[in-house]
């Protein structure tokens, strides 16, 4: 790596953010810390960041407002930190734009994994040279966006067009949980219900045709309340 | 009392007696020869008003009334006031007492029924305010020990003690971490009886696969516990039935929970989830000592009352077990526990609900 990634800590409790900060200089990232969301905003701008760790809590203004002003002038990876009693926050969090979450308490390797997956799709992002149609690769899981072919342990799996195009998305972005809108507006369409029964029962009968244990996923897990994440590829290089 | 209280009492008054007087008048045009009948209907009035308005006066206006109208009306000479007839000076008297009467025994009879609700109140508000404090008793009861070891481990560190070697520096964080990550456990608890609140209307149910739910609760439980091993049965069919996730989530993590870590045993523990016609049944069996028969009701019972538990000094087995009986009768299910050969076993019915 020549040049380190910069991350900015938007968090006004000051123990937490200087034990996340300590961790990531000591995993060799450039951290700035502030304690504001107007900070937060005008750091954002000056410094242009690679990441942002963004408390949704914060005294001075909503942090989901934080993300849908950002949204406007930058794609940067914002990662939010919530606590667990606000489902809906996260939700609504993620369908602004924000790219990931991570939910108080969490450990130092939980919050290096998300940090370093949003920084692979965001690289993604940016060298669009067909990237996206790379297989995705996962334990025995194989999936040819070209051919449309699902295979698991080298037998193909047959899929209804549906569910392929389930599994497709949550594929290519695999490693980030994606919010049942998310899913459904990619897969049904624009003017699909917020009715998410359809969904989950698609995936149901996905998990029986890849999990060998549908209690016990391998593959597609569920974040309850907010939506599904996939593996993460093993064929991405970063 | 206030003004539109009295306003209808009033409209109350004129209506009933329009509606005597107009009675009257056809009982005394169908039959004319016998008028005691005109009379009685007035009493009547009387006595309805009497008892459906507040105080006296309304009491006292209709008898007025009545005399005057029966005197006016119905009595010879016709829509004349005559005060002079034989006996009269003792209907009137009649009626007032009449009217006087039943308005003392109303207003005493309403006064009593409010004072009998506000008692009833207050018991509740009593038991209620026990209720709390017990909790209240049990947690900080099951928070102390946590921080003890917390604080305890964190002066140790912060003294800087030149004897302490790195290894049992390392002892002293895990210490911390053990004891944080357990009151984390208890919060998640509270949390989730807040989200239940008085009613089940204020649960967030939503239909769920259960498969979804197993899979989750039991990932979480092998983060903190990372050597558990949990053996998962599902049916073959995908079940979808309405529940609040976080809750029903929070249920199965305390039963895997107090599986793991009360059975002691390092036998797997199984999860097996089935269906009948109405309900999903969750059975969580664990191998190990199996429960206290005598103790099982008042695990389950929801009273929170720490003294007569056997102190397992860490863990606040009561409340968890009683929270997850409040999640799941919210939910219109059941949850029973009984002993096995081999162990014990938590048994959860939820509700499969109309889902269309």
């Amino acid at each position: 790596m020549n040049d380190t990634f910069h991350i900015l800590i938007i968090e006004d409790e000051k123990n937490i953010a200087s034990f996340i900060s300590r961790i990531l200089k000591s995993n060799g990232y450039k951290t700035t810390t502030v304690y504001s969301g107007t900070e937060g905003l005008s750091a954002a701008a000056s410094r242009c960041p690679d990441i942002i760790l963004l408390d949704l809590g914060l005294p001075d203004m909503d942090g989901v407002s934080i993300i849908e002003k950002v949204r406007t002038w930058s794609s940067c990876p914002i990662i939010v930190i919530s606590a667990r009693t606000h489902e809906s926050d996260k939700v609504s969090a993620l369908d602004l734009g924000a790219d990931d979450y991570v939910t108080k308490p969490f450990g130092a390797s939980e919050l290096l994994a998300r940090i370093r997956t949003s920084l692979r799709h965001s690289n993604r992002l940016r060298t669009e040279t067909g990237l996206f149609l790379r297989p995705y690769h996962a334990l025995g899981l194989t999936i040819d966006f070209t051919g449309r072919r699902v295979t698991l342990d080298d037998t193909e799996i047959h899929f209804t067009p549906i569910e392929y195009k389930i599994v497709a998305y949550l594929a290519q972005n695999s490693g980030k949980v994606l919010t049942y809108a998310a899913i459904m507006q990619n897969v049904w369409g624009p003017y699909i219900t917020d009715d998410t029964k359809i969904l989950r029962v698609n995936m149901a009968n996905i998990r029986r045709k890849i999990e060998k244990n549908p209690a016990s996923p391998q593959y597609i897990f569920t974040e309850v309340s907010v939506g599904y994440r996939m593996l993460e590829t093993e064929s991405m290089s970063c | 009392m206030n003004r539109p209280y009295m306003k209808n009492d009033l409209i109350f008054t004129l209506f009933i007696l329009t509606v005597c007087t107009a009675l009257s008048f056809v009982l005394f045009h169908l039959v004319p020869e016998n008028n005691t009948n005109v009379v009685l209907v007035y009493i009547l009035s009387l006595i309805i008003i009497s008892r459906w308005t507040q105080g006296y006066k309304y009491g006292v206006f209709a008898a007025l009334f009545c005399v005057i109208v029966v005197n006016y009306c119905f009595t010879y000479p016709y829509f004349k006031l005559n005060f002079t007839l034989s006996g009269y000076p003792v209907t009137f008297l009649e009626m007032i007492t009449i009217a006087l009467i039943t308005s003392t025994t109303t207003s005493r009879l309403v006064e009593q029924s409010s004072i009998i609700a506000e008692r009833e109140r207050q018991l509740a508000e009593a038991e209620k305010e026990k209720m709390r404090a017990n909790l209240l008793r049990a947690i900080s009861h099951d928070i102390r020990t946590p921080l003890t070891s917390i604080m305890g481990a964190a002066t140790s560190l912060m003294n800087q003690d030149s004897t302490c070697t790195d290894k049992e520096r390392a002892e002293l964080a895990a210490h911390i971490y053990d004891g944080s990550e357990w009151l984390l456990h208890m919060v998640e608890n509270l949390l989730s009886v807040t989200r239940i609140k008085n009613n089940s209307q204020s649960l967030k149910m939503n239909p769920e696969i259960v498969e979804e739910i197993v899979s989750e609760s039991v990932e979480r439980i092998q983060k903190r516990i990372p050597d558990a091993s949990i053996h998962i049965e599902i049916p073959g069919e995908v079940l979808m039935i309405p529940m609040d996730a976080i809750l029903i989530e929070q249920v199965l993590i305390n039963l895997l929970e107090n599986a793991l870590t009360h059975s002691h045993s390092t036998q797997p523990i199984d999860l097996i989830v089935d269906h009948n016609e109405n309900f999903v049944v969750f059975h969580v069996i664990d191998y190990g000592i199996g429960i206290n028969e005598s103790e099982i009701t008042q695990l389950l019972n929801g009273t929170f009352d720490n003294s007569t538990l056997t102190v397992d000094s860490q863990k606040g087995m009561g409340i968890g077990l009683s929270i997850c009986k409040t999640i799941i009768d919210a939910h219109g299910g059941a949850i029973t526990a009984v002993n096995h050969d081999t162990g014990a076993e938590f048994i959860m019915h939820l509700p499969k609900g109309e889902i269309t």
